[in-house]
């Protein structure tokens, strides 16, 4: 087991260790202007310096704060507004349209509108990457209780279960794989659109960092940025979400494994 | 005494396709004593299932009345445990917990109630599945679980709607003796529906014949407990039972 997850590991790092071979021979190779493309050398240093002088570290901060921050709350009102709204099926049927709307907008698209509502700054990037979060969840949370089979509810019921626990025990987690795959889905949006926001509206973050030294440029420290954007997301999702995936929804067989 | 009592009961549906109202169940009275084993049989679309569920709770009926222990049945509850054809277990929980629920809900401690839930998976032989996932498991292992967890709540009456329809005919057999064998030793109230005639007989202390939504005879099944498959499939008392019943429900 440990030593198939070892050999996965490797095999996803592999393509990524391919291409970083290459970069470091080719653009010297070629010459190539640095303003246009750096050396993988010159990111390296950028990389180290950031860290040493606490600048990157201090972006890396900001933008994890913002998403952890709008992610929370989003989490907090849309799992129970999902449940209560799959709860009846007049209500869902009702609203499904509307959350299915708003679900496809997520992200980028309420930028500008965040930032009149919010001017420049948190308030704006948290309210994107709330959004991005709450109308998926929200939409995937009542489409998880809508498909908690009624025969096991019932069940539930006749074993004595009261709202509270038919709550807890049965429609939470028969929602949650659905509620796992919003939250996945969600943050994917949520990160896009949090890169987006941050380079039009703030002064601290990622995406601040990125496109402020387009200003001056520092190619290696765009590129740098984009390397530490992908790897925080594959981070993220490969070792939280997908085993919060794994550890629930496939024992429980409720989908069927790949 | 925990008897059930049902009284002129009758359901009709409002067809929204058809636009027209449909009677499933017509006028049926029926009366459980407890610690009594009913099989109720009946053609497919007979009105069981409908029977079921309002005696369960889950859909209310639209006249007469459904009494347990002098009290009028008004949606679910424990004293009422439910076996489901599609087993309906929480996929969610491990077979352990599954069968601890009932005694979770009545706020039983952890290692209470846990204690119950060994008792009732030894009981069926379940023991060492205890702590696996129900989709871990074989449709008749889960049928198995979906019982124990019933009974494991000790409710009044134990509804079971054709809980052995979806197994293979080896594992419909075993699980048949299985109940009886649980039957006598804990000796619950069942009503257990069915449309198949042998298992109806095999099982029951008495056999509810039903047809279009109405009853049409009660049978009652004179055979010596212990049951099993091995020493009744050539019985001849056996043979002359199940004739019956399946003239009646064939006749009508
Ligand atoms: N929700 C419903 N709305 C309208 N008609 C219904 C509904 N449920 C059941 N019926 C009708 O009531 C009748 C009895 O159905 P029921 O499910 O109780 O039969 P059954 O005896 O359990 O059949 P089976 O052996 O196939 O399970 C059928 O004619 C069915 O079409
Ligand atoms: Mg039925």
């Amino acid at each position: 087991m440990m030593q198939h997850r070892l050999s996965s590991a490797l095999w996803f790092c592999a393509p990524f260790a391919v291409l970083i071979v290459l970069w470091a021979v080719l653009i010297p190779y070629f010459n190539f202007n640095p303003r246009l493309f750096p050396l993988a050398s010159s990111v390296i240093q950028a990389g180290i310096e950031g860290i040493l002088d606490g600048t990157l570290i201090h972006h890396i901060g900001a933008s994890l704060l913002r998403v952890a921050v709008g992610t929370s709350l989003a989490l907090l009102v849309a799992i129970p507004l999902g449940i209560a709204m799959g709860v009846s099926p007049v209500v869902s049927a009702f609203l499904t349209p509307l959350f299915r709307f708003f679900s496809v907008l997520a992200g980028i698209a309420w930028i500008p509108i965040a930032t009149l509502w919010f001017g420049y700054g948190f308030g704006a990037i948290t309210f994107v990457i709330f959004n991005a979060v709450f109308f998926i969840v929200t939409y995937n949370t009542l489409l998880g209780v809508s498909t908690i089979p009624l025969h096991v509810r019932n069940a539930a019921a006749s074993l004595g279960a009261g709202r509270w626990a038919m709550l807890t025990e049965v429609l939470l987690p028969g929602a949650l794989p659905n509620i796992v795959t919003g939250i996945r889905t969600g943050l994917g949006f949520a990160w896009r659109g949090l890169i987006a926001a941050e380079m039009i509206a703030t002064n601290v973050g990622l995406g601040y960092m990125l496109f402020v030294a387009r200003d001056f440029y520092r190619t290696e420290v765009i590129v740098l940025g984009m390397i530490v954007i992908g790897v925080l997301w594959l981070l993220l999702d490969r070792l939280l979400l997908a085993p919060l995936e794994r550890a629930t929804i496939e024992r429980w067989g409720m989908v069927q494994r790949a | 005494m925990k008897n059930l009592t049902i009284r002129n009961l009758s359901k009709t549906y409002f067809d929204p396709y058809a636009g027209t109202n449909v009677t499933a169940v017509h006028d049926v009275s029926l009366d459980v004593r407890q610690g009594e084993f009913v099989s109720i049989v009946g053609p497919s679309g007979c009105g069981k299932t409908t029977i079921l569920n309002m005696i369960a709770g889950f859909i209310p009926h639209t006249g007469g009345e459904i009494l347990l222990d002098g009290r009028p049945v008004k949606g679910p509850g424990a004293d009422r445990g439910v076996v489901f054809q599609s087993f309906a277990l929480f996929p969610w929980r491990t077979v352990l917990e599954n069968v601890a629920f009932g005694p979770k809900m009545r706020g039983v401690g952890k290692a209470e109630r846990e204690k119950i839930a060994y008792e009732y998976l030894a009981l069926a032989k379940l023991t060492e599945a205890a702590g696996r996932y129900p989709a871990e498991l074989s449709g008749g292992m889960q049928q198995r679980v979906g019982v124990v967890r019933a009974l494991a709540n000790e409710p009044d009456v134990l509804l079971m709607d054709e809980p052995f329809a979806s197994v293979d005919a080896q594992t419909r057999m075993t699980l048949q003796e299985e109940l009886t064998r649980i039957w006598q030793e804990k000796r619950p109230t069942v009503i257990f529906i069915t449309h198949d005639v042998g298992e109806a007989v095999f099982l029951g202390n008495r056999v509810v014949a039903l047809s279009k939504g109405r009853v049409l005879e009660e049978i009652a099944i004179d055979l010596p407990r212990p049951r099993s498959w091995d020493a009744l499939n050539d019985d001849p008392r056996f043979k002359e039972l199940s004739g019956r019943v399946l003239q009646l429900v064939r006749s009508a």
